[in-house]
């Protein structure tokens, strides 16, 4: 479903990604792990155009997004994104930040937006939360409701960079059990994360990256259990602890 | 009892939603009423403003009471030509603002060189030299080169949009620091669920910044309802106008005099003032949205 070719990623002198090969397939489940500044972010961002690569080619169903024939909308329509900070919309209650896509950017009706955002709602828990304002929800709500707003556009992948890392332990859970949830329906995602209980359990591939490069890929239990690169070692133990 | 048994934490209630939990993000968002000194103060503004109405009558009925109705009446005259004059200066001093404050904020280099030197321009200067100046250079082109008779009442007007281009240099910056106010995350997010660059401007940063920067507005409006007396220096016969004309002979007639016509100036901008400034509260509290309480000025 996603293929990246080679990416590579420049801020002026810092060289953030550095050659980026990647499959996700349909219904996989991707964790990407790596210290910070690694590049992690840079790359999930890429996947959606939020930054666009200097380099090489990011394919979505076979179609080549990173060229300047593609609007980024179209391509961000069909890649939801979940961010850390959340970034709901403050000055829209829950509701509306589900049904904003819907009527602005698919077109579609405002009675026909509305139940399918009240159904998005009521699949991440916040049916009883339609008309809060977001400083109104806690973090572990705001983030379901992040979380729905993307699903409304019907994505063909999801994007979670860090969901749950600008979150109050008590909210963590909520929040990874929508997206197992989500997993287990067969969405395809791609999560940054650091929760090694999750990337465990839900992912189907671990992928290091380190300094813009991937260092190592393979199933949860190489990469935690046996990783093979000194570097991955070192990473792996430092967040096991 | 503790203060905080006794006024329990009030949990939001908006359009029917109640929240159950007082967590600690909800708890920031309980209603901050201002302290209760700020109330009184309103409340002894207004009954300043009764007695001195009182006071006036009183006056009136005491001496000349058809010298003091005939300044009533000239004083009404002056205040309908500041009236006129707001009507023109917050609308375009709120339409220049809004522009030139986006513009600042603009990608593009043209649209914040021309904002930055429109604030700089027109914050740096004193309204009176502005508005005479302008009023000035107005009067000498409309005569020299249209070939105006009488420019004197379009001469006005350019010192009125003077005052309304001094303004909107404040309101500018207003607007600035609103949009600025609003996180990138929020482009992000709009970004990536597909909106287009106008959609996330329109949709989702204005509305934004329009709340946080509506007291500031508030503000400036009246500010610049007082400074339209400034437009008596160029002939305007606005409220200021007629108070200072009345003012040397009410002083050779009743000394009392004087007091009326002060008392009347004052509390015809006062009405104004307070009339505008509610206007914009009422509108604050209409678009209300919790998380987007406008930062204290």
């Amino acid at each position: 479903m996603i293929k990246i070719r080679g990416i590579h990623k420049y801020y002026g002198d810092l060289h953030v990604l550095r050659g980026i090969d990647l499959d996700v397939d349909k219904g996989q489940v991707m964790c990407v792990i790596g210290p910070s500044g690694s590049g992690k972010s840079t790359l999930l961002r890429c996947i959606n155009l939020l930054i666009q690569p200097d380099e090489g080619d990011i394919f979505l169903d076979n179609v080549r997004i990173n060229s300047p024939e593609i609007r980024p909308e179209w391509v961000r329509q069909q890649v939801g994104m979940v961010f850390q900070s959340f970034n709901l919309f403050t000055h829209l209650t829950a509701l509306k930040n589900v049904m904003i896509g819907l009527t602005r950017v698919k077109r579609v009706d405002a009675a026909e937006a509305r139940e399918k955002a009240e159904w998005e709602l009521e699949r991440v828990g916040l049916g009883d939360k339609l008309d809060a304002y977001p400083a109104q929800l806690s973090g572990g709500q705001q983030q379901r409701v992040a979380i729905a707003r993307a699903l409304a556009m019907d994505p063909k992948i999801m994007l979670f960079d860090e969901p749950t890392s600008a979150l109050d332990p008590e909210y963590i859970r909520e929040v990874l059990d929508v997206m197992s949830r989500l997993a287990e329906e067969g969405m395809t995602m791609m999560v940054v994360t650091h929760e090694m209980g999750f990337a465990k359990t839900v992912a189907d591939e671990v992928i290091f990256i380190d300094e813009g490069r991937i260092i190592e890929h393979g199933s949860p239990v190489e990469i935690f259990e046996r990783p093979g690169h000194d570097r991955t070692k070192a990473f792996v133990s430092k967040i096991l602890g | 009892m503790p203060g905080w048994l006794k006024n329990p934490i009030h949990l939001y209630r908006s359009e029917g939603v109640r929240i159950r939990n007082a967590s600690a993000g909800q708890r920031s968002m309980q209603r901050r009423s201002l302290p209760k000194v700020f109330l009184y103060g309103r409340n002894l503004a207004i009954t300043i403003a009764a007695l001195g109405i009182v006071v006036s009558i009183g006056y009136q009925g005491a001496y000349n009471i058809a010298y003091a109705q005939e300044i009533l009446r000239y004083l009404i005259q002056g205040f309908v030509v500041t009236l006129q004059a707001v009507a023109v200066v917050i609308p375009v001093g709120f339409i220049l603002g809004f522009f030139f404050g986006w513009g600042r904020t603009s990608h593009s280099w043209l649209l914040r060189a021309t904002g930055t030197a429109y604030v700089e321009f027109f914050r740096s200067l004193p309204p009176l030299v502005l508005i005479v100046f302008s009023s000035l250079l107005a009067t000498l082109f409309l005569r020299n080169y249209f070939f105006v008779e009488d420019p004197h009442a379009i001469a006005l007007w350019i010192g009125v949009l003077a005052l309304a281009f001094h303004s909107g240099s404040y309101q500018a910056e207003i607007v600035r620091a609103g949009i600025l106010s609003v996180p990138t995350g929020q482009l992000d997010a709009a970004d990536s669920i597909g909106l287009t660059r106008l959609q996330s401007i329109f949709l989702i940063v204005l509305p934004q910044a329009f709340r946080v920067s509506l007291p500031a507005v508030g503000n400036e409006f009246a500010s610049v309802i007082k400074d339209t007396s400034l437009i008596s220096a160029i002939g305007g016969m606005e409220l200021t106008f007629w108070g200072t004309l009345l003012f040397p002979d009410a002083l050779g007639q009743d000394f009392n005099l004087v007091f009326i016509i002060l008392t009347e100036v004052a509390l015809l901008y006062f009405v104004l003032t307070f009339a505008v400034v509610r206007t914009v509260r009422a509108i604050e509290n209409r678009f209300k949205v919790p998380g987007l309480e406008a930062a204290a000025l």
